[in-house]
């Protein structure tokens, strides 16, 4: 048994966040992995002073889990020990959120590296510093490492042949690799006599000698040995799919089996990151490992991980952990959810029914991971059109901060103190000015403020006036998130009630104060204006802690309501103004921070458009991604490669993308209305221009439309073929008309904004039927 | 072969090609810049780079939206299999209320995934589960299109279902949904209510009736006879080289002119060549110009003008009592009105088709139900036929030429009529 001395294990931490490996990145394009400048690996000054709070006393436990464990995984995969009721986390057990061993700091939600029962290595080996694969000395200031793409062997620079004098661009594989490759016999270089290759925790998790796994939580057994429960990280040799040709090599998938590990089975931090943090850490040791997809081990498939600002993600996170702390079961459900229990469930449950979707939701992912798509190397109007759709939201909104200022001092002042007193705000605003985003991230700050201790913790609920199927749901919406329990309305607003008068127990996040945010409040509008008038009046209780915001479109939606219930909203209010077009230009080039995709002043004049009508962010946003994509499309049709590198948005995407915004369409569906179309349309204007009103009967229009094709020698179809083209111009929307069973009475009347001017606009140059110009 | 079993292989294998729903788009296809590239391409790249999208196709009825939509997609199918899920809901069927459409949604998604699917769960759960299968989705690099054939009609009411799923696209980052609407109805996103319609926004595609060029080559496509071990082929040549002679016919060129003329839509053509396929001379086994002529006589039908034509005597003059008491420029008028007419006109003329007050009251019933002329309001349903206002629902041009086309119709009409136009 290894028990790691606080020396030793200081000079690991220095080496792993010190000694700068370059991981590799074959598919990326973006930072390029740098010199494996290596330090030197000696201890340096750590927070020694950091007393270990609890240090374990492993004797004799350990033994016992070793034994358990060496039986009960022998093969590769790191099978989840069958945990004995005996060894379950009782309530008599503490939790920890953190544990200090030697003095390196065990934290939920770090990574490890876990040592497998049965290995043969030799404990003494030192498996941290990695050497030359030539010379077989470890790196120095001097003589700098890198490192192969493909084997991941480190190589001094000098060692190589020919020797390199700076560290190459983009990706690098060494010459044994390319032999290999061509198929040339490879005779590594042998060590010197009495050295063995020493093999380092990245190169034995790779070979399937170490696990990696996830802390996510931390015990302490009644006879005073420590656990922890993780999750396994599995490589992709130990999955169903096997190693794929665009797995990376030091990829690893976190897979859904939950497994109990003493600390003493613990080697060391490792760092397994997601793409954009991998894609950062260019030289942050050698212990960095690239995790993007979640395997399934029951199924057998993977799943992407969600990405961190994922709203849902962070709350499903939070409340499990809460559930954990609270000394509930929810661990033991959660584990055997990966187990078989549910597929042998007897009776099956429809999959949208509540109960039957964790069974079957699972199912869906890739029985093999795609290479991501990101990865690929994207062009210019590619990235520029992914930088500004609507999805891909910045972490704060720009322009914004006197209102967040606003936010933030109102929510603060409402929970700041000691007394906790029910507040309302009304926030209102056009649509896409920004006022949900600008919460929202007043929440973030918040919360990450709450985190750092500055402030009480408090407990953020949001529901959407829209999204509810009728207004009185958002009582069973607003229960549920509170409490987690999903009951019927009359029942929730009963519990509400309870709660925010008598302050009554619900669920577990009572005693914090609760901020609900109402987005869309004037869809609760009911006839009576209960609901409205009930969450309005929950915070003027004593003892409620609740603040509400509520978020419409409309300025005077209190002045509309009943006075109880404009009285109850309180004078606090916030107005969001649409945005200038320097506004919506700082936006959208806050997006496009470093992509060189459009002509100069285009912005501006897509800006200035919108600014003009509405001061609608999300609809300049959206006119710029719709220029840049029809300038992808205009790129793609040209097929030349020389010209589709330099490539950017012009002038005639973005007025294209413009007219699709503001341009009736009405004038390009009337160019492309049939021949006998044209001749009513322009009857119809000719005559409503000489009767100066603004409808017609049928009756008339066929009188004019004969005299118009006697005159110009059209035969005349009959008056059921032009009832009939009526009929198919009023489908298209370019005419009202009444329904035809009236016939002759039946009252036509011009469909767009600038009546006649557009079906002129429109027909003046017709090819077919020239003479129609001459009526217009 | 008998002539006749070649004639009739032939026949089967035009109408398979007419029928189908979209072998007709998918000729036009590779035709440049057509919209089934533009939609394939906006599909693909954002199935590709997992971003979500909304396109809205906007043509006439039968100018192919549907079907191009259907082409696309089956052919994504193929180079992406299980890479996307659709759905697909009918403005008529699931609009109306969130129940319908929503059940929709789950069911199609379960049906997908071979998942099982109950009837009975509420609203509420069919709602979560759209909404945990869309984040299943993200994370498994799926996309899901939903296409909401009558788009036009998702844009009335609350409009919940618009809102949910563009909520969803922008709430959901890194996944892929694509909305593909089709639509008639010009101006339905100006229908969209405010905070709806900022958060919409849409790439649109115009389809449009077919270009000479492309009727060209849908007509030769269609009705060339392809080379089949069951046909001799010196019939099929012969067959081709007729329908060459047809095509190059100055005759054809106006049929097919007046066809088009008030539907160009390319439906509409596949309605006329069928009509024309039925009118093949089973002796010869060939397509002839005779044939497209009868097709075209068939599709020009006046069903108005034909009811006017075997109209009795006595429905005639109440037809031109009416009109001239419309000529007489009175507002309103009932049966009894039009009665007074009848006898005075029967006074002055002294005809032989002077009939009872209650066989016309049968006459006029008659008329009624043609829809010849009909009661110019809806109240009133419980007043005796006499009383209601009525009006008449044919022009006088038509009255005119349905007299002067009527054989049985006598002179003294003829005459009235002109009286009362030229006076």
């Amino acid at each position: 048994m290894e028990r790691t001395t606080p020396s030793k294990l200081s000079r690991l931490r220095s080496d792993s966040t010190l000694a700068a490996t370059p991981p590799p990145t074959p598919g990326f394009t973006g930072p390029r992995r740098s010199s494996r400048l290596l330090t030197s690996p000696g201890p340096t000054k750590l927070d020694s002073d950091d007393a270990p709070s609890s240090l374990p006393t492993p004797i004799p436990s350990s033994t016992k889990a070793k034994r358990r464990l060496s039986l009960e995984s022998p093969t590769t995969d790191p099978v989840t020990p069958i945990r004995s009721e005996s060894k379950r986390p009782k309530r008599t057990t503490v939790q920890y959120k953190k544990v200090v061993l030697g003095d390196v700091e065990f934290q939920v939600g770090d990574d490890i590296y876990v040592k497998k029962q049965g290995s043969v290595e030799s404990e003494s080996e030192d498996p941290d510093v990695e050497e030359c694969r030539v010379c077989f000395t470890p790196a120095s200031k001097s003589k700098i490492m890198i490192e192969c793409d493909d084997c991941l062997g480190g190589f001094h620079l000098q060692c190589l042949k020919p020797p390199l004098r700076k560290i190459p661009e983009g990706d690098w594989i060494c010459s044994f690799c390319t032999d290999k490759k061509d198929g040339k016999e490879v005779v590594w270089p042998e060590p010197p006599e009495g050295k063995k290759i020493k093999r380092t925790a990245r190169e034995k998790l790779l070979s399937g000698d170490l696990h990696a796994a996830c802390i996510k939580s931390i015990w302490r057994e009644t006879d005073g040995t420590y656990w922890l429960r993780c999750v396994w990280y599995r490589t992709p040799e130990e999955t169903a799919a096997g190693r794929q040709p665009h797995n990376l090599r030091r990829e690893l998938y976190r897979t859904n089996d939950y497994g109990d590990v003493v600390i003493n089975s613990v080697l060391r931090h490792c760092y397994v990151m997601n793409p954009e943090e991998y894609q950062r850490a260019s030289d942050d040791g050698d212990d960095i490992f690239y995790c993007e997809y979640e395997y399934d081990v029951n199924y057998h498939n993977f799943k992407r991980l969600p990405d961190i600002d994922d709203n849902y993600a962070e709350n499903d996170e939070s409340s499990d952990y809460e559930g954990d702390s609270d000394g509930d079961s929810d661990n033991d459900d959660r584990s055997l959810r990966g187990t078989s229990s549910n597929r042998s469930r007897s009776k099956v449950l429809a999959a949208n029914s509540r109960k039957g979707r964790a069974y079957w939701l699972p199912k869906i992912a890739e029985s093999k991971t795609q290479e991501n798509r990101k990865r690929r190397k994207q062009s210019k109007l590619e990235k520029a059109s992914a930088a500004l759709s609507l999805a891909s939201r910045p972490t704060s909104p720009p322009c914004r901060n006197k209102e967040m200022e606003e936010i933030e001092t109102f929510v603060k002042g409402a929970i700041g103190g000691q007394e906790c007193l029910g507040r309302c705000l009304y926030i209102h605003g056009v649509p896409g000015t920004g006022k949900t985003m600008s919460v929202r991230a007043v929440m973030r700050n918040l919360k990450s403020e709450v985190d750092s201790g500055v402030l009480r913790s408090f407990c953020f609920i949001e529901t959407n006036g829209m999204k509810l199927s009728s207004p009185n749901n958002i009582y069973k919406n607003i229960y549920e998130q509170l409490s987690g329990h999903a009951v019927g309305w009359k029942k929730a607003l009963h519990c509400l009630n309870e709660h925010f008068s008598n302050g009554k127990k619900l669920g577990k996040k009572d005693q914090k104060p609760i901020v609900l945010l109402i987005d869309e409040l004037d869809m609760l509008v009911t006839r009576n204006q209960s609901v409205l008038y009930n969450i309005l009046d929950w915070p003027t209780r004593p003892n409620s802690k609740l603040i509400v915001i509520g978020i419409a479109n409309t300025m005077d939606l209190p002045e509309h309501l009943s006075p109880r219930i404009s009285s109850r909203m309180g004078i606090q209010r916030l107005c969001f103004l649409p945005y200038n077009h320097e506004q919506l230009a700082q936006i959208i080039l806050s997006r496009l921070k470093g992509i060189d995709a459009f002509e100069d002043n285009l912005i501006e004049l897509a800006c200035r458009k919108v600014a003009a009508s509405s001061g609608d962010a999300r609809r300049a946003l959206q006119i710029c991604q719709r220029a840049s994509v029809l300038a992808e499309y205009r790129v793609k049709q040209i097929a030349d490669a020389k010209a589709k590198g330099k490539s950017r948005v012009c002038l005639t995407d973005i007025e294209g993308a413009l007219d699709e915004v503001f341009k009736s369409p009405h004038i390009q569906r009337m160019k492309m209305c049939s021949k006998f179309g044209k001749i009513v349309l322009t009857a119809m204007v000719n005559e409503l221009h000489r009767t100066g009103g603004e409808e017609l009967t049928f009756e008339k229009l066929s009188e004019r439309v004969i005299s118009l094709c006697s005159m110009h020698h059209e035969v005349f179809p009959g008056y059921d073929t032009l009832m009939r083209a009526c009929c198919l111009l009023g489908d298209g929307g370019i005419i009202l008309c009444e329904e035809p069973k009236k016939h002759m009475s039946q009252k036509l009347q011009l469909n767009c904004s600038s009546g006649s001017d557009d079906v002129a606009l429109a027909l003046k140059d017709c090819s077919e039927t020239p003479w129609l110009s001459l009526y217009l | 072969m008998e002539v006749s079993e070649q004639a009739a292989i032939a026949l089967r294998q035009l109408r398979e090609r007419l029928c189908s729903r979209t072998l007709a788009h998918s000729l036009l296809q590779f035709s440049s810049d057509n919209n089934f590239s533009k939609l394939k391409f906006h599909i693909s790249s954002s199935i590709s780079a997992a971003c979500s999208k909304v396109l809205l196709l906007r043509g006439d009825k039968g100018s192919g939206k549907s079907a191009v939509v259907e082409l696309v997609l089956k052919d994504l199918k193929a180079e992406h299999p299980d890479f996307f899920s659709v759905v697909t809901l009918y403005g008529l069927l699931h609009s109306d209320d969130d129940i319908s459409a929503l059940e929709e949604i789950a069911r199609q998604l379960c049906v997908g995934h071979k998942f099982s699917f109950s009837k009975t769960v509420s609203l509420d759960e069919n709602k979560e589960f759209l909404m945990d299968m869309l984040k299943e989705y993200g994370l498994a690099r799926k996309t899901v299109v939903f296409v909401l054939d009558e788009f036009h009609l998702f844009t009335q009411g609350k409009q919940w279902l618009l809102y949910t799923l563009f909520d969803a696209m922008e709430t959901f980052t890194s996944q892929s949904i694509i909305i593909i609407g089709l639509s008639c109805l010009e101006g339905s996103e100006q229908q969209l209510e405010k905070r709806v319609r900022s958060r919409f926004s849409s790439c649109t595609l115009l389809f449009g009736p077919p270009s000479e060029e492309d009727r060209r080559i849908l007509l030769e496509q269609l009705l060339y006879l392809q080379k089949d071990p069951s046909l001799a082929s010196k019939y099929v040549v012969e067959f081709n080289s007729r329908l060459d002679k047809i095509f190059s016919d100055k005759k054809f060129k106006e049929i097919l002119s007046y066809v088009t003329c008030a539907d160009g839509s390319t439906n509409h053509l596949l309605r006329f060549l069928f009509a024309a396929s039925s009118y093949m001379d089973m002796e010869s086994g060939f397509l002839s110009l005779q044939s497209f002529d009868s097709a075209y006589s068939l599709m020009k039908r006046q069903p108005k003008f034909a009811s006017l034509h075997d109209l009795s005597v006595l429905e005639l003059y109440i037809l031109v009592c009416m009109h001239r008491l419309q000529c007489k420029e009175e507002t309103s008028y009932n049966f009894n009105s039009v009665m007074k007419e009848y006898k005075a006109i029967q006074d002055a003329h002294k005809t032989s088709d002077n009939y009872s007050h209650a066989v016309c009251l049968r006459a006029f019933e008659h008329l009624l139900d043609r829809e010849l002329i009909s009661f110019t309001d809806t109240k009133g349903r419980n007043d005796s036929i006499k009383f209601r206002p009525v009006k008449l629902l044919v022009s006088s041009r038509e009255l005119d030429s349905s007299l002067k086309a009527n054989s049985s119709c006598p002179t003294i009409l003829q005459k009235l009529i002109d009286h009362e136009s030229y006076m």
